[in-house]
């Protein structure tokens, strides 16, 4: 199997320039012998009748001076049947006539004959058919040598078109070989054949987005890196509180704080995990069908510690069942940050109030309110980011709740929105697309 | 000495805190930029351990616009930015040192000693003065070679008017090191650790200023 390019062009090439030549030299050869035919049989014609004519006149036939130079042969008969001449007496030739043209094969030699009849004999005039097929041939040698010639030059000359026209594509070949494996910068494709650009624009739209997904994990890498410096100085500096603890007090204060501040790394970690597991690009879950309050009641016990610590009542208002598609597990974590949000940033003793809903579009909608200090319109779209956190943040936070939350809608082709919650709060609205 | 310490986690606010405070140290803290100025505006620190990200005003803002009122407190950087390049845009906006988090409680204590001593142009770490020595790193004073024992409040005013001896240091620039915006001050308290630093050192180791001020003699 021939793989390349240009091996395949000239082979195909090669062969059907062949392919041609050849045709040309058989339609030439069959033309020719067509014509010559109609032409020597029109001669073999008008030798007879002369000849008969002769003899009406003349009584007598005027022979061909030098009949055997000749291709052509004649031959007469008398009424009774014997031959009275042969232009060519050694040769074997007919012994009978069919009047009008006809071929015959004498000896292995295809004849073209014709015969006319006068008063008193039968004139015969042949000639072989290997005159009109030399003839026929020679014409068809003539076309065909000079494109047979030819051949070798056109392989050439396609060689060298081929040659020219691919390389461009060496050129980005050989830039891709000498490119340095951390580059994700495009390839210069400068002058390429419009068959090979799209592949190199392909190419390049795939190492922008290598670029971007890169930058992204290497800001998220580095956000990470930043972020758990700070429980991490609070770890260690609550342990060395715990190693210079003079008495019990200072002992018992400084476990506390430490154990806080494991708790505070624990979490950290726990949604930093959460949030990579839902990144774009993450491996998909099976979705199934799930229904919203369902899952918002699940969410709700996962963070009624912190909702009793705090005195905040979670209300529920689910006046239907609202079936979404969605993994559930991923679901859950999503209402559970939105609920962590509500209740941290409720003042203590208000509460939070979990709503769904069908819109009217038919999409199934989540809302979780709170009684906090909301967020500011010109804040809401930096309030996704990583690591986001509002200026009044409340202790606890690791600014990755409304991030995971946003990751995992993205993958459910669900949208977030933030909006007030009058006379002040926050609302989240979370919309899924119809199932 | 007193401490304002602007740090906007909450965690590592208790703990530095906490470790100031068994240093003897009074200290207030400020969990965002414009909190801090309005601190700075109200009270003298001697030392300012500053967080570079916080809310509202960053500390990098903080320090430029204390440095542009002329206030020349001794700041201590304290952030998780560990680039070259904040470092150096921390020290060139007028920081006196630059601490990288995580960092250890005993290497901030010596830092701060390191800066305030820097700051009051001495070298030795231990205050000489006459017969009395103070050692900060300890926490010791000695009389003619004898140990003396003070009270965290005693050494905080001996401390104050060791570090620029023959300069007069009013009884509130004293309260201030002594007390925090939360603390409630006694009234003749500053007279009450004067008195014991007498009592503990001679009588003429620190003098009174009538209607300005205590002292020590050069």
């Amino acid at each position: 199997m021939m793989r390349s390019i240009r091996g395949r062009l000239l082979l195909g090439l090669l062969l059907l320039v062949t392919v041609i030549s050849l045709l040309a030299g058989a339609i030439t050869y069959r033309g020719m012998l067509r014509e010559t035919s109609n032409l020597f049989d029109y001669q073999l014609r008008q030798m007879a009748l002369s000849m008969r004519d002769q003899a009406s006149f003349m009584s007598g036939f005027t022979l061909p001076a030098h009949p055997g130079n000749s291709d052509f042969v004649i031959q007469i008969w008398d009424m009774f049947g014997s031959r009275t001449y042969f232009s060519r007496p050694g040769l074997p030739f007919l012994d009978k006539a069919i009047l009008g043209y006809s071929d015959l094969t004498i000896q292995d030699q295809r004849w073209r004959v014709y015969a006319i009849a006068t008063d008193s004999a039968v004139i015969q005039v042949g000639q072989p058919w290997s005159v009109r097929e030399k003839l026929a041939g020679d014409a068809a040698l003539r076309v065909l040598v000079p494109l047979l010639l030819l051949l070798p030059l056109m392989a050439a000359a396609a060689a060298w078109i081929v040659t020219r026209a691919l390389r461009p594509l060496s050129v980005v070949t050989r830039e891709i070989e000498h490119r340095d494996i951390h580059s994700l910068t495009p390839l210069a494709a400068p002058d390429l054949p419009a068959e090979v650009s799209p592949l190199v624009e392909e190419l390049n739209r795939l190492l922008e987005r290598l670029s971007d997904a890169f930058a992204s994990q290497k800001a998220f890498v580095a956000d990470a890196a930043h972020e758990l410096r700070s429980p991490l100085t609070a770890l260690s500096l609550h342990l060395q509180l715990l190693e210079r603890a003079r008495d019990e007090g200072e002992r018992e204060l400084a476990t506390s704080r430490l154990r806080a501040a494991i708790e505070r790394a624990t979490h950290l970690v726990s949604q930093l995990l959460t949030l990579a597991r839902n990144e774009p690009g993450a491996a998909p879950d099976a979705a199934i069908a799930t229904e919203l309050g369902q899952i918002a009641h699940q969410a709700a016990q996962e963070v009624q510690p912190l909702a009793q610590q705090r005195r905040i009542a979670i209300e529920f208002e689910l006046p239907a069942e609202v079936s979404v598609k969605a993994d559930e597990d991923a679901l859950r974590i999503l209402v559970r940050n939105l609920l962590d949000n509500a209740v941290r940033y409720s003042p203590e003793g208000s509460a939070v109030r979990v709503r769904t809903l069908h819109s009217p579009e038919g999409r199934g909608v989540l809302e979780v309110a709170d009684r906090g200090p909301g967020i500011p319109a010109a804040d809401r779209s930096r309030a996704f980011a990583r690591f986001y956190r509002a200026p009044d943040a409340a202790p606890g936070g690791t600014g990755l709740g409304l991030a995971i939350v946003k990751a995992i809608a993205q993958r459910h082709g669900a949208e977030v929105t933030l909006a007030d919650a009058p006379p002040h709060g926050l609302r989240v609205q979370v919309s899924f697309p119809p199932p | 000495m007193r401490v304002l310490l602007v740090e906007d986690d909450r965690m590592i606010a208790e703990a530095v805190r906490t470790a100031l405070e068994q240093d003897g140290h009074v200290t207030d803290w400020m969990g965002d930029g414009a909190a801090a100025l309005a601190a700075l505006d109200q009270a003298r620190f001697d030392i300012v351990l500053l967080d570079l990200g916080l809310p509202r005003k960053d500390g990098l803002s903080v320090l430029k616009q204390l440095r542009e009122r002329g206030d020349a407190t001794v700041v201590i950087i304290i952030t998780a930015r560990d680039d070259v390049k904040s470092r150096i845009a921390g020290l060139d906006a007028g920081a006196d040192d630059y601490l990288v988090k995580p960092f250890d409680l005993d290497e901030l204590a010596a830092r701060m000693r390191a800066a305030v001593r820097r700051a009051a142009g001495r070298g030795d770490p231990v205050i000489a003065h006459g017969e009395i020595r103070l050692n900060p790193i300890t926490r010791e004073v000695h009389r003619a070679g004898t140990p003396v024992a003070l009270s965290a409040k005693e050494f905080a005013v001996l401390e104050a008017l060791l570090l620029r001896p023959g300069a007069v240091l009013s009884r509130s620039q004293l309260e201030d090191r002594l007390y925090g915006f939360g603390d409630a001050a006694e009234s003749n308290a500053v007279e009450v650790y004067v008195h014991a630093l007498r009592r503990k050192l001679g009588a003429d180791a620190i003098r009174t200023q009538r209607g300005a001020g205590y002292f020590v003699p050069r």
